[in-house]
C-alpha cells in the first residue's frame, strides 16, 4: 500500500437521491477519483454492471440509494440492498474482499450522508489496498 | 422446471483452471428461471472469474453465450463458432443440456458450472420446490394432487409414519409433511376414502431405478 | 391355518392374558455377549423381546442376529424389520431367514430417516412402505407366497406385528391408519410410550368404536421418565412424542434424588390404567438401555408370575 494510493471509485446513484456529481461536495476533493453512473431508480445496480465496475479498474464501488421507506418506486432501494449484498458475497469469495463494495442511504440534498459513506469506504480502502485484478 | 444452483465459484475455478480459452454457454430456459445459468448468471460468472484469474495472475479468456435450450441439439448448434474458438466450455445448463454438448462437440470438454438438482415449481418469487421425481408411473390421482414419492422422505405410500408433527416432517422442520397435505386436501376435496384404500408395491421399473430411460415417438419420426 | 400357536406372545394373547413385551437393542459390535446380559436381565419378566433394527438409522448388529442371539437362551424375540435399509428382495429373503432360525414374531416398520443416524450420506430404499410389508408377511403366512406370487417351500408363518402412534398428527387420521394396518394383517400392534392417557383413552375409544379392538390386539406402550430434563427433551425433540405439562411438572416437582422413583411411579400408574382399558391386551415397556429396570416395573406392577 503506497502513499500515494488515490483510489479509483466508481458511484452508482438515483437520480432520486442526488442529481449530479458537482452537486456533491465532499470535504476532501483529492482523497479519491470519482466517476458516476445514473440511474432512475438504484435498483438498478444489477450484479454484472457493480462486477464490471471493478473489470474496469475501480478500486472501490459505492452505491448511493434513497432511505428505506422512501423510494418513489417502493422497494427499489432494498432490492439494491439485496444486490449489493450479494455482490460483496461474491467478491469475498473471488478474494478481491466484499469491503471495496458499500451501499449508503441519503435523503436528496444530505451531502454529508454521502461523505460519510465514501468516507467510510475510503477507510477500508486505506486497509485492502489497490485492485488486485488490474 | 429443472431446478439447479450454480457451483461454488471456487469448484468452477478448479474445474476450469486447465484451460486458457473458455466458452462460458447459458440456457434461457429452467435454469435462466431459477437463476442459475441465463444470460445474466453467465454474464456475471464471467466478470467474478476474469476477476478472480486476473488477482492470481492467471491468464485466461472467456467468451460468454446463451442458447435458447442447451437440451436440443438444433439450439446448441448455434453455438458451434463460439465453441470453436475455445478449448472448453463450462456449461451453466442443467445436467442434460451439458451431455448434450458433450455429444455434438465430441473433441471440446463440456465442463458443468452448474449442480442440476430437481424438478420442480416456483412457489413464490426466489423460492423452488422439488415436486416431481419422475417415477414414471403417475398417482396423483388418489393423493389429492400431492405427490408422497418425491414429497414424503420416506416414499410412503400408505399413509405418514409416526414422525409427523405440526405438520412438518422429522427429517426438516421446515418441510411439510406430505401426508398432512394429502390428508387435508384428500378433506376438501371429500376424497378420504382414499386413506382407506390399500396401496400396493410400486412398480419402479418405470423409474431411473429400471436404468436410463428413452422415449421414442414413432408418430414424430420421418 | 394351522391349530398350533404361531408363537408364545400369539399363545398368550389368544388367551386373554395380559401380555408384557420389552425391548432391547442391538450393540454397535460384534459381541452377543450384550445381547446375552440384557436377555438374562429380562428373562421371566416378560413374554417376548422386540429387537430393534438399526434404530435411529445408527448402525448395529443386526436385528435378525440379535433374535438369533436371544432365542438361543430361551427367549422369544419379536424381530423389528424397518424398511429404511433393503428392498423387497433383501427383506423377503430375511423373513424366510429369520423363521429357519426360529424367530416367530415380527414387527413391521417405516424406520427413522437415516439423516437422524450415524451414516447420513447412505442412500436409503424405502422401496416398499411398512403397509406393504405387514400384507408381504401375512400373505406368506396365509397363501404361502412371496412377493411374486411364487409357492414358497416351507412358507414362514409369522405373528406379525405393527407400531401405532397416537399422539403423532393428524388425531383423527390416526385410527383410519390403524384400520389399515388391520386389514393388511396386523395381529398385534405395540403404540408409541403413553403420557398423555386422555388422548391415549380418546384414540382406544375412537378404535373400540371402529370395531378395531375385536381384530386386533393392542399393547400400550411406556417408559419410565428418569429427570424431568428427560420427559422435557422427549416432549420437545423426540418426534410424535406427547408429554402433558402435568407430567413435566409432577417430575419437576420433586428433589433430583427422588425423580427415578417418581418416574417409575408414573409409569406404574399408567400401567394400572391400561389394565383396566377395554381393547388393551398389554404392555410394551420400552426401557432403552435400561433393561434392569424393566423386572422391578413388571413385579410392582403385579404382573408376576408371566404364563
Amino acid at each position: 500500500m503506497t502513499e500515494n494510493f488515490k483510489p479509483k471509485i466508481t458511484l452508482f446513484h438515483c437520480i432520486n437521491a442526488f442529481g449530479d456529481a458537482d452537486e456533491l461536495a465532499l470535504n476532501d476533493k483529492d482523497a479519491c477519483e470519482i466517476q458516476t453512473v445514473k440511474m432512475a431508480c438504484s435498483s438498478m445496480v444489477k450484479d454484472v454492471f457493480l462486477l464490471r465496475a471493478f473489470e474496469a479498474g475501480a478500486d472501490g464501488v459505492v452505491v448511493l440509494v434513497c432511505p428505506e421507506g422512501q423510494c418513489r418506486f417502493l422497494e427499489g432501494n432494498i432490492r439494491a440492498k439485496k444486490r449489493v449484498a450479494w455482490v460483496q458475497n461474491l467478491l469475498d469469495e473471488i478474494g478481491l474482499d466484499g469491503r471495496r463494495l458499500s451501499l449508503g442511504n441519503m435523503a436528496s440534498g444530505d451531502n454529508a450522508a454521502a461523505d460519510q459513506t465514501i468516507n467510510n469506504l475510503l477507510k477500508n480502502l486505506a486497509e485492502v489496498g489497490p485492485n488486485p485484478a488490474v | 422446471m429443472i431446478v439447479g444452483e450454480q457451483k461454488p465459484i471456487a469448484e468452477i475455478k478448479a474445474i476450469i483452471a486447465p484451460f486458457k480459452k473458455i466458452l462460458i454457454m447459458g440456457c434461457g430456459t429452467c435454469v435462466k428461471t431459477c437463476f442459475a445459468g441465463g444470460e445474466d448468471e453467465v454474464a456475471v460468472l464471467a466478470s467474478a472469474l476474469r476477476l478472480a484469474c486476473k488477482k492470481d495472475g492467471q491468464d485466461i479468456k472467456i467468451e460468454e453465450i446463451t442458447v435458447e435450450r442447451q437440451c436440443e441439439d438444433e439450439f446448441i448448434q448455434e453455438g458451434a463458432p463460439a465453441v470453436s474458438r475455445n478449448e472448453a466450455v463450462l456449461s451453466l445448463a442443467c445436467g442434460a443440456g451439458v451431455q448434450a454438448l458433450a455429444r455434438r462437440f465430441v473433441k471440446t470438454p463440456a465442463l458443468p458450472g452448474v449442480n442440476t438438482t430437481f424438478i420442480g415449481v416456483l412457489e413464490k418469487q426466489g423460492v423452488f420446490t422439488e415436486e416431481c421425481s419422475g417415477c414414471g408411473n403417475c398417482g396423483l390421482a388418489v393423493f389429492g394432487g400431492i405427490c408422497p414419492v418425491t414429497r414424503c422422505a420416506k416414499k410412503l405410500l400408505n399413509g405418514p409414519c409416526g414422525g409427523s408433527q405440526n405438520g412438518k416432517c422429522e427429517v426438516n422442520p421446515d418441510t411439510d409433511c406430505a401426508w398432512q397435505l394429502i390428508i387435508e386436501r384428500l378433506r376438501i376435496l371429500g376424497q378420504m376414502d382414499n386413506l382407506r384404500i390399500y396401496i400396493p408395491p410400486k412398480n419402479w421399473q418405470p423409474s431411473l431405478s429400471g436404468g436410463p430411460r428413452k422415449m421414442v415417438r414413432e408418430d414424430h419420426m420421418i | 391355518m394351522n391349530e398350533k400357536p404361531i408363537s408364545k406372545l400369539q399363545e398368550i394373547l389368544a388367551k386373554g392374558e395380559f401380555a408384557v413385551t420389552a425391548e432391547c437393542g442391538p450393540p454397535r459390535g460384534t459381541n452377543p455377549d450384550v445381547i446375552r446380559k440384557k436377555g438374562d436381565v429380562l428373562n421371566g419378566y416378560v413374554d417376548a423381546v422386540n429387537v430393534t433394527d438399526n434404530q435411529t438409522a445408527i448402525v448395529r448388529m443386526s436385528s435378525i442376529a440379535a433374535s438369533a442371539h436371544l432365542l438361543q437362551m430361551g427367549l422369544e424375540p419379536v424381530m423389528q424389520m424397518v424398511v429404511r435399509d433393503r428392498n423387497r428382495i433383501a427383506l423377503q429373503s430375511d423373513i424366510m431367514g429369520a423363521y429357519s432360525l426360529g424367530i416367530r414374531n415380527i414387527l413391521c416398520l417405516s424406520g427413522d430417516h437415516q439423516s437422524f443416524g450415524s451414516q447420513p450420506d447412505a442412500l436409503n430404499v424405502f422401496d416398499i412402505d411398512s403397509m406393504n410389508l405387514i400384507r408381504t408377511v401375512q400373505v406368506m403366512r396365509n397363501e404361502g407366497k412371496d412377493m411374486s406370487g411364487f409357492d414358497l417351500n416351507d412358507p414362514p408363518a409369522m405373528f406379525i406385528g405393527a407400531a401405532a402412534n397416537p399422539f403423532a398428527d393428524p388425531f383423527e387420521y390416526r385410527v383410519i391408519r390403524l384400520a389399515k394396518k388391520i386389514d393388511s394383517g396386523a395381529d398385534f400392534i405395540q403404540t408409541q410410550c403413553i403420557y398423555n392417557m386422555d388422548r391415549f383413552k380418546e384414540w382406544m375409544k375412537m378404535a373400540r368404536e371402529e370395531g378395531l379392538t375385536e381384530k386386533v390386539h393392542i399393547l400400550g406402550g411406556v417408559t419410565p421418565l428418569k429427570s424431568a430434563g428427560m420427559a422435557k427433551f422427549m416432549n420437545n425433540k423426540v418426534a410424535g412424542m406427547d408429554v402433558p405439562e402435568a407430567v413435566i411438572d409432577r417430575m419437576a416437582g420433586v428433589p433430583k434424588e427422588k425423580a427415578v422413583k417418581e418416574g417409575l411411579k408414573i409409569c406404574l400408574e399408567t400401567i394400572a390404567e391400561l389394565r383396566d382399558i377395554e381393547g388393551v391386551h398389554g404392555v410394551h415397556i420400552m426401557a432403552i438401555e435400561w433393561e434392569d429396570i424393566v423386572g422391578e416395573i413388571v413385579e410392582s406392577a403385579g404382573l408376576m408370575p408371566r404364563p
